[in-house]
């Protein structure tokens, strides 16, 4: 598959020749200059024709049916400097590449760029192709493209990432290398980042995980940029998108340049506007369904042969329309609203942009200072952050002229992390760090959770050995955080503190059987304090209907877990295939649940009481995934996730956990020449399984209707590249839900009133400049 | 030699401004994360406590008045609501205003003149059980000429004991029809109450 670049080196210039032999092989080895290692997972680019292959274990590529002429080669791996290699093909030829060692770039120790599972129990990565045919749409949209990630909604317009059942603060999102701390313990608070920063999304679990956080028992989203340009010119990009459905356009561009004069000095500013109707189910319309977005960033560096400097600066903005029939004003309303097969009509059939209440409005501003120092063969990097989060919810009010969100909560997190790379002593590379984080949260309006000030300081230790089939590594971290709250209500102070120790560790072994064949073990144990919502909630949730209650009793809840990974490719690679096996065991698992028993009385209603509680519970699954070329331009591509939770203290099921899926997809790849890189078109069968595995009435009634039996959807996806003059424009279309079925699905809060989206068309496209 | 040197040592000031420039950022930042003086919850008009009926006896200047009231709102740690009987005697009419107050506000906040001015997108709806011998009618219109219900009259009967729900429904998106039910999808909960009753 065809890969968006992970570093512009250069904007093509290249020559085409006239006359056509495109049979030509180009074969090569890629080395690190310095150790003379062989570079593994080195991504190499011919931009004119947007292909792009990775070296395999022993350093090689290989392009095939290339056309004679004179190309612009660009070598990127992660912990080399990019390099560019201009060629003129008019035979089969054989290329060695010296990378020069990165001297002041402490990126991540995880190789990036291999396509297989050889490091980590779990890591998957998006980017190129598939990551294009995510285009406009959110993060969680995007990430859910990977096998064992599911989406959790509230309606069509808010969603975030489960992970193997897990999700909110049970994973870590690393934007841009800063953990991302905005209130997301809410199930209707999705990420505040704008993919369009990321030039690749990566989903980790293992020893890697520990740089960030003892807590992420649930795996950590890295959304990566690519690194600035270092190369005197200039570079832009364009992308603008429309889906059918919502007559939603999205545009985002980025710049970004280097001057000659300045060599050290390089920057890129970068910018989305989205902006989204009323979403159509296939038998209606939802009204205020709307939603608008704009995102700002900006990087600057400055890099000399001793030090690298980068400033980041980003700026997300949303607000996102609630649709109006799901504001329940109780437990009648709500089993009114289930009752009914369809939404009352006076919510329905506005095409229109506008959006009222309720809604919510987010904004995320981030300021990083990122600083390398490189001293022989020590690295040591600073990263300090400044985080600030405010989350507006509007709800229905019963004064029309009250203007106010009904819910104002804003987060300020500074970050500063320092790590220390050793120097490799033999086969073994490792980091020790310190990281410290001060938090502070305070509310306007409905109490949902208290003021808070938090500080955090933890330390890691990571250690990799590497050596012939071996892989090992092992790392350690500790965390300490106190936290005081307060809450002010008449005339009343509450006020609470609370402390606690996290431990984590990791353990990993790859073993690779067959140069196209590895085995990963994994153990990890991670440990989360409880958040500030779990200890202290205290109130009406409007989208459910309950009233949610804390318990400042809770203990930090353990997992302790075990994945085992396999993969293979034959050695032609038509074949390949991955196996992941995890057995998750949580102790203290936090979890809420109904007590259907001690219903709240207020002056609108009783309401049913959540509570949250505490279980241990297990959680153990299968990702399995192929792609096998049967034909030479046919492919199947399949995969299937399966996930089994339970509730070991009430011997039952978990609830809310996503049901096993499966998808097959029929890709079909045309022949390219010079001026057209190979199209391709895909067609998809995706199978979601009822969720039959929920919690039994025993304990009083769990939910408030039976999961939704199961659904299958077509969706198509298709691009091509085309080259206009010196410009690649890639043009794509994707088909949500060809068949315009209607369908509920278990993990959408919305489920209980509405059907998911109907058809939705993608078009698509991307100019670079 | 010398050259390499000034060299050297310019780089070494240059490596120290720009640690000296990151702590400074740092302490600034840090600077700026002390403790504020954290507000009184507030929620402007938003909450409801209580609900008032005031009965007149017609023809006299008898006057009750029945409550639910929840003066601290609900959550942990807060009183229960207290719920009056209302007792009325039989084989009478009353003329019935109604008045909801949020006690949480300081001074205690009046809503019925609120709830009076969007009269177009509220409606009370007043649900006696028929045990209970008690009969309402005669609500008032909101301007457009639709029920609204802040005043109503109620009839007694015989001696007996019942109950009475007292619903309040927000219309968001307007659209309220004079023979719209208490449940209708159109409109939203804002208040659903029930009393005991007692005609003796």
């Amino acid at each position: 598959m065809k890969n968006i670049p992970i570093s512009f080196l250069i904007c093509c210039t290249c020559l085409f020749a006239r006359a056509q032999d495109c049979s030509l092989t180009l074969k090569g080895h890629v080395e690190d200059s310095d150790t003379k290692d062989q570079l593994t997972g080195a991504t190499v680019m011919i931009r004119s024709l947007n292909q792009e292959v990775t070296t395999d274990e022993n350093g090689d590529f290989n392009f095939i049916k290339l056309c004679a002429g004179t190309y612009i080669l660009e070598v990127t791996h992660v912990g080399c400097e990019p390099l560019t290699r201009q060629l003129n093909l008019t035979k089969n030829t054989h290329l060695d590449l010296l990378l020069p060692h990165l001297k002041n770039n402490l990126q991540e120790v995880i190789v990036s760029g291999t396509k297989r599972l050889t490091n980590t129990g779990f890591k998957q990565e998006l980017a190129g192709a598939r990551l294009e045919q995510a285009s406009g749409m959110s993060l969680a949209e995007a990430l859910a493209k990977l096998n064992g990630v599911t989406l959790l909604q509230t309606g069509s317009t808010i969603s975030k990432p489960v992970i193997h059942g897990l999700h909110s603060n049970r994973i870590l999102t690393i934007n841009n290398g800063v953990r991302q701390e905005g209130q997301q313990w809410g199930n209707e608070h999705a990420p505040e980042i704008d993919p369009f920063i990321a030039d690749k999304l990566v989903v980790i679990k293992g020893v890697d995980e520990l740089r960030y956080g003892s807590d992420a028992i649930g795996g950590v989203i890295l959304v990566d940029p690519k690194p600035l340009r270092y190369l005197p010119g200039t570079n832009a990009e364009i992308n603008a998108v429309y889906f059918t459905n919502n007559n939603e356009y999205v545009a985002s561009g980025v710049f970004e340049q280097q001057l000659k004069k300045q060599p050290s000095f390089s920057y890129r500013l970068q910018g989305t506007f989205k902006k989204g109707a009323n979403v159509r189910t296939p038998g209606y319309r939802l009204n205020n369904t709307a939603l608008q977005e704009e995102n700002f960033s900006a990087t600057a560096g400055w890099k000399r042969e001793h030090y690298h400097l980068e400033a980041f600066y980003s700026q997300f903005h949303t607000k996102a329309g609630i649709f109006t029939g799901s504001h329940i004003g109780n437990l009648a309303d709500l089993e009114k609203a289930i009752s009914s097969s369809k939404p009352a009509d006076i919510y329905l059939g506005d095409a229109g942009y506008e959006i009222n209440r309720p809604n919510q409005e987010v904004s995320h501003r981030l300021f990083k200072l990122r600083s390398n120092i490189y001293k022989g063969a020590h690295k040591l990097q600073l990263i300090l952050a400044a985080q600030y989060n405010q989350r507006k919810e509007y709800d229905i009010v019963r004064s029309n002229s009250n203007t106010k969100p009904q819910l104002n909560l804003s987060i300020l997190t500074l970050t500063e992390d320092l790590s220390w790379e050793h120097p490799p002593v033999s086969n073994l590379k490792g980091t020790v760090g310190v990281s410290f984080m001060q938090q502070q949260n305070s509310y306007t309006g409905r109490y949902f959770i208290p003021h808070y000030i938090s500080a955090t300081y933890g330390g890691y230790w990571l250690e990799k050995w590497n050596k012939k089939r071996w892989d090992i590594q092992a790392g350690l971290r500790y965390d300490y955080k106190a936290f005081s709250t307060k809450r002010l209500r008449n005339s009343v102070l509450t006020e609470y503190k609370f402390d606690f120790s996290t431990l984590a560790a990791s353990f990993n072994t790859a073993y690779k059987i067959l140069p196209d064949m590895h085995v990963n073990i994994n153990l990890s144990h991670a440990t989360r304090a409880p958040h500030v919502n779990e200890l202290l909630s205290d109130g009406i949730h409007h989208g459910t209907a309950t009233y949610e209650q804390g318990d400042i009793n809770l203990d930090p809840e353990r997992s302790y877990n075990v994945s085992i990974g396999f993969d293979y490719a034959n050695p032609g690679k038509t074949f390949t295939a991955e196996l992941s096996l995890y057995n998750n065991y949580i102790a203290d698992f936090i979890y809420q649940q109904p007590e259907p028993d001690e219903p709240v009385l207020t002056i609108a209603g009783a309401f049913p009481k959540i509570k949250y509680e505490q279980t241990n519970a297990v959680l153990r699954g299968i990702d399995a995934a192929f792609n096998y070329h049967f034909l030479k331009r046919l492919a199947l591509s399949s995969k299937a996730s399966v996930l089994r939770a339970y509730n070991r203290k009430i011997d039952d099921w978990l609830i809310m956990m996503p049901a096993d899926r499966l998808s097959n997809e029929l890709i079909y790849t045309f022949k390219g020449n010079t001026h057209i890189s190979e199209p391709y078109i895909g067609i998809e069968y995706a199978n979601v399984f009822k969720q039959s595995r929920v919690p039994g009435d025993k304990f009083g009634k769990q939910d408030y209707k039976e999961p939704p039996p199961a659904y299958n959807l077509v969706n198509l996806n298709a691009a091509i590249t085309i080259r206009y003059g010196r410009y690649p424009i890639t043009l794509g279309a994707g088909v949500h839900n060809m068949l315009n079925k209607s369908y509920r699905e278990y993990l959408n809060s919305f489920r209980y009133y509405v059907d998911e989206t109907g058809r939705n068309v993608q078009f698509r496209i991307k100019v670079g400049l | 030699m010398r050259s390499l040197l000034n060299k050297n040592s310019k780089k070494l000031i240059m490596k120290r401004n720009f640690l000296l420039m990151l702590f400074a950022a740092s302490s600034i930042l840090l600077l700026n994360s002390c403790d504020k003086e954290i507000a009184e919850e507030d929620n402007d008009g938003e909450v409801l406590t209580t609900l008032e009926l005031h009965f007149t006896e017609r023809g006299t200047q008898n006057s009750l008045i029945y409550k639910f009231d929840d003066p601290d709102g609900f959550g942990t740690g807060s009183v229960p609501p207290v719920i009056d009987l209302i007792r009325l005697l039989p084989n009478k009419v009353y003329d019935v205003e109604l008045r909801l107050l949020n006690k949480t506000a300081n001074p205690i906040e009046d809503v019925t003149a609120e709830v009076e001015e969007e009269s177009a997108d509220h409606r009370f709806y007043y649900l006696p059980a028929t045990a209970g011998n008690i009969m309402v009618d005669n609500l008032d219109k909101a301007a457009d000429g639709l029920p609204l219900g802040i005043k109503s009259t109620w009839t007694t009967g015989a001696k007996a004991a019942g109950t009475i729900r007292i619903v309040l429904r927000h219309y968001p998106n307007g659209g309220k029809a004079t023979d719209d039910l208490v449940d209708s999808p159109k409109s939203g909960t804002d208040i659903d109450t029930e009393f005991a009753t007692a005609v003796d």
